[in-house]
């Protein structure tokens, strides 16, 4: 039997991204004196959190063969009615958070029934979405900086030794959603829609309510980025989450979720993404280098990444049958 | 044998229309436990709706299903599944990044504490791997298995749920010949289970090798239905076919003469074309007949290059001798006419002018290289005059025409290139009576002027008007040359024939 998977073409193919992470990582420490500290490693798994969090709900999404733009937006309207509820009718975080939370289940509801009842591309309803939400939270914000109330600002930086508490959050969230993905009923058959939607439903899944529960799965991921962002900056600002969904985006695809659908993992794969980024950008900013350089490298990576994703697919006929006999006529 | 039992399935008088297509007219089918039953038919007879209303794909409009002696009602898929109907259609239903494990149970997945059971589910998948005498792992991911191994992993899947019926729809399409016997040796295993098999096919070699009865549809209508014992090929063809009915030649058979116009010499194509050799004449009309799965489209993607070959030589005449052409260049100098007008003949939105011109627009240009309209009106003009095309202003879009102008309007398209040789494919496809016969007689009147045409045609009462002679093709193979004057007994012979030896091992 032709062993197909360890020529060097597919071990490249796959394991690409986790050599282009070592790369970066060897090449920032030696130019860098700091970059290398534990402090470093972990103000930098800090930073990253949200972005995992709401990266593991655009990999789920991703998974199927669809996309959703409208996770920054999510996070940020869901975040605002929480910070809301607060300041201005004086709830108490937990509450004020619940509601967040099922502001995300409830957005996430709203991307899934225009997306499956009414029949619309993914792409252009989360655009409808991502600038409708966005706008409605502007509008309940006014666009202000609203601070939040003293005794929940402390919990940003809430930490457990070294280790801050959002890490942690990111940690059990990478772990929930990998399980889910490789462990579950559903995460099997969201796998198998992204390998095909219409094979998957003459086998007989119910593609439509799968794809529905999968962009509540996201909201609700996305509400809890926001809330672990709205944490660490201790404000509400216009600016949470904005752009969040395509650094999302990036991060998924690099990190060897395949936008085709059907192929890529929460971990490492999603980890790893963020990981690569969030090194590039603490690896640059170390350096001093021209803050214009972080997109353009970022791009170059992207690119890269697509580039990689698309030749993977490539892959998928069959190869011949492997007999050398020639075939007798009938 | 469980024939004393009764039959497991009856399909009593199913009726299915399509708009004002009647897709099955009273059809009836019998299957019983532990036996094969093929069901065959032409292009269109129906049997994969019929097997599609038994799969719970599409409703049936009147008609009953009775399983084990119950009436019952089929509306989903699930439900033909839940029943113990287990349908493995021909284009298999992968999902190539997932493991072999996965693909077999992935509309039912084992459990465990809320989290799928792996080990259960690989454990059930090798078990039925093993029956299937498959030796790839059940982690395997399915992107890395051949066509036939993949089949395997469908069969798998439609085997975990123990169907008491499983239907095989034309399952040996893209098989070698191993894999192919190894389909038959898990059949028969399966019938030896008490599964009734329902087995549908266009190759006839294929039931008298695997099944036990034979049941023939056609027009959406069951035909015939006998036990393989006690029934020829030849009258399984005639069932198929129907009674052909003589009518009259349009053009008396003519006799080939002066040099070829096209010569075809050892065309092979692995596993699909042998060694095809034959020669066109200028003048002459040549049908090429076959069953449905003979090659005979095979035959015509590789005359001018859409499917590659692997060996072959094409020799075409130029002035007073002849060179060799490659397909590609063949398909520049012919006229073609395929089965699919709507997909490859017209553009269906543009007006008819429009569509008859388009292979002549660099005649048709003004000095500044535009296209002059009003050369372009006259010319359509007279190709619509000519072939008499019944329309209402040449502006209009082709696609409001009959079926039978709309295949004038293709035929007229190559008219004005004056090609030398035509491939027509399929020219009378779903055209009525009428409209038939005007295509057929243009089809004498380009042989008339000198053209040589390839025809083909699974209606065998429009090929025995207007052929001088025929090249019989069956399993890619040329096995026989017939005169036009062969009357249909013989030429049914000839295409059943050469499927009375069992295939070899």
């Amino acid at each position: 039997m032709k062993l197909s998977s360890l020529s060097l073409r597919a071990v490249l193919l796959d394991w690409g991204f986790v050599l282009v992470l070592c790369a970066i990582f060897v090449f920032f420490s030696l130019a860098t004196a700091h970059f290398l500290e534990f402090g470093n490693m972990i103000a930098m798994l800090h930073t990253m959190a949200s972005v995992v969090i709401i990266s593991c709900g655009m990999a789920m999404v991703v998974m199927t063969g669809n996309l959703d733009i409208s996770l920054g937006s999510i996070a940020f309207l869901s975040s605002s009615i929480g910070v809301l509820l607060m300041t201005r009718l004086g709830w108490n975080p937990v509450a004020a958070f619940s509601v967040t939370l099922l502001c995300g289940v409830a957005f996430g509801m709203l991307n899934g029934f225009i997306v499956v009842v009414l029949g619309i591309n993914p792409l252009i309803t989360t655009l409808g979405t991502m600038i409708t939400l966005r706008g409605v939270g502007l509008e309940l914000t006014q666009a202000s900086v609203i601070p939040l109330p003293e005794g929940v600002r402390v919990l940003g930086n809430l930490a457990i030794g070294p280790i801050f508490v959002d890490i942690l959050v990111m940690a059990a969230v990478l772990i929930a959603v990998h399980v889910l993905h490789r462990r579950t009923s559903f995460g099997r058959q969201i796998n198998a829609i992204g390998n095909g939607a219409e094979v998957a439903a003459r086998i007989g899944l119910p593609v439509g309510r799968l794809v529905f529960l999968d962009f509540v799965l996201a909201g609700f991921l996305a509400s809890i980025g926001g809330i672990v962002a709205l944490l660490q900056v201790g404000s509400l600002s216009a600016y949470l989450g904005a752009g969040l969904e395509f650094t999302a985006v990036a991060v998924v695809v690099v990190g060897g979720v395949s936008l085709f659908g059907g192929r890529g993992s929460i971990i490492p794969g999603v980890l790893l993404g963020a990981l690569t980024f969030q090194l590039i950008v603490n690896g640059l900013t170390q350096m001093s280098a021209n803050p214009y350089v972080y997109k353009l490298i970022t791009g170059l990576v992207i690119f890269l990444a697509m580039y990689v994703d698309a030749l993977k697919v490539g892959r998928i006929h069959a190869p011949p049958a492997a007999e050398a006999v020639e075939d007798e006529p009938a | 044998m469980s024939e004393s039992l009764g039959p497991l399935l009856q399909l009593n008088a199913i009726t299915k229309k399509f708009g004002a297509t009647t897709a099955l007219d009273a059809a009836s089918f019998e299957g019983h436990a532990g036996e094969v039953h093929a069901l065959m038919g032409a292009n269109g007879a129906g049997k994969s709706t019929l097997m599609n209303v038994l799969g719970g794909v599409v409703p049936m409009d009147a008609g009953e299903i009775i399983i084990s002696g119950s009436p019952v009602q089929i509306r989903s898929p699930h439900e033909s599944k839940a029943l113990g109907i287990a349908f493995v259609h021909q284009e298999l239903n992968m999902l190539p990044t997932m493991t072999v494990a996965e693909n077999v149970f992935i509309d039912a997945l084992p459990q465990y504490g809320g989290l799928v059971d792996r080990d259960r589910m690989r454990k059930g998948a090798a078990e039925l791997l093993e029956r299937l005498g498959s030796r790839f792992s059940p982690e395997q991911p399915v992107e890395e298995l051949s066509t036939g191994d993949r089949q395997m992993v469908e069969i798998a899947r439609a085997l975990a749920r123990d169907p008491r019926i499983i239907i095989f729809d034309e399952p040996t399409s893209s098989l070698t010949d191993r894999e192919r016997q190894r389909l038959f040796a898990i059949i028969r295993q399966l019938k030896q289970s008490g599964v009734a098999v329902i087995y549908i096919t266009h190759f006839l070699d294929e039931i008298f090798h695997i099944s036990d009865r034979v049941t023939v549809m056609r027009n959406g209508q069951t035909v015939g239905s006998s036990a393989i014992a006690a029934i020829t090929p030849t009258e399984v063809v005639r069932l198929m076919l129907g009674e052909v009915e003589r009518q009259e030649r349009l053009r008396e058979p003519h006799a080939a003469a002066g040099k070829p116009l096209l010569s075809v010499r050892g065309l092979t194509r692995r596993g699909v074309l042998h060694d095809i050799g034959f020669e066109l004449y200028p003048g002459e009309i040549v049908g090429l007949w076959g069953l449905l799965g003979s090659g005979r489209t095979e035959l015509v993607h590789a005359l001018i290059g859409l499917d590659p070959i692997d060996s072959g030589e094409l020799r075409i005449a130029a002035d007073s001798e002849d060179r060799p052409i490659t397909p590609k260049a063949l398909h520049r100098q012919i006229g073609l006419v395929t089965e699919d007008r709507r997909g490859e003949g017209l553009l269906m939105p543009l007006s008819v002018v429009g569509n008859l011109s388009l292979a002549s627009l660099s005649q048709l240009l003004s000095p500044l290289r535009l296209i002059d309209r009003r050369r372009e009106q006259a010319f359509a003009e007279e190709i619509v005059a000519r072939l008499k095309i019944k329309l209402n202003d040449p502006r209009q879009a082709v696609k409001t025409l009959s079926g039978g102008n709309q295949q004038k309007v293709v035929l007229g398209r190559w008219l004005a290139t004056g090609p030398r040789l035509f491939i027509l494919d399929e020219p009378t496809r779903g055209l009525d009576v009428a409209a038939k016969a005007e295509v057929l007689r243009l089809t004498t009147e380009l042989a008339t002027e000198g053209a040589s045409i390839l025809l083909i045609s699974s209606e065998l009462e429009d090929m025995m008007r207007v052929c001088d002679r025929y090249l019989v093709i069956s399993r890619g193979r040329i096995v026989g040359e017939l005169p036009g004057g062969a009357d249909k007994n013989r030429l049914m012979e000839a295409v059943s024939g050469g499927h009375s030896t069992a295939a070899a091992a």
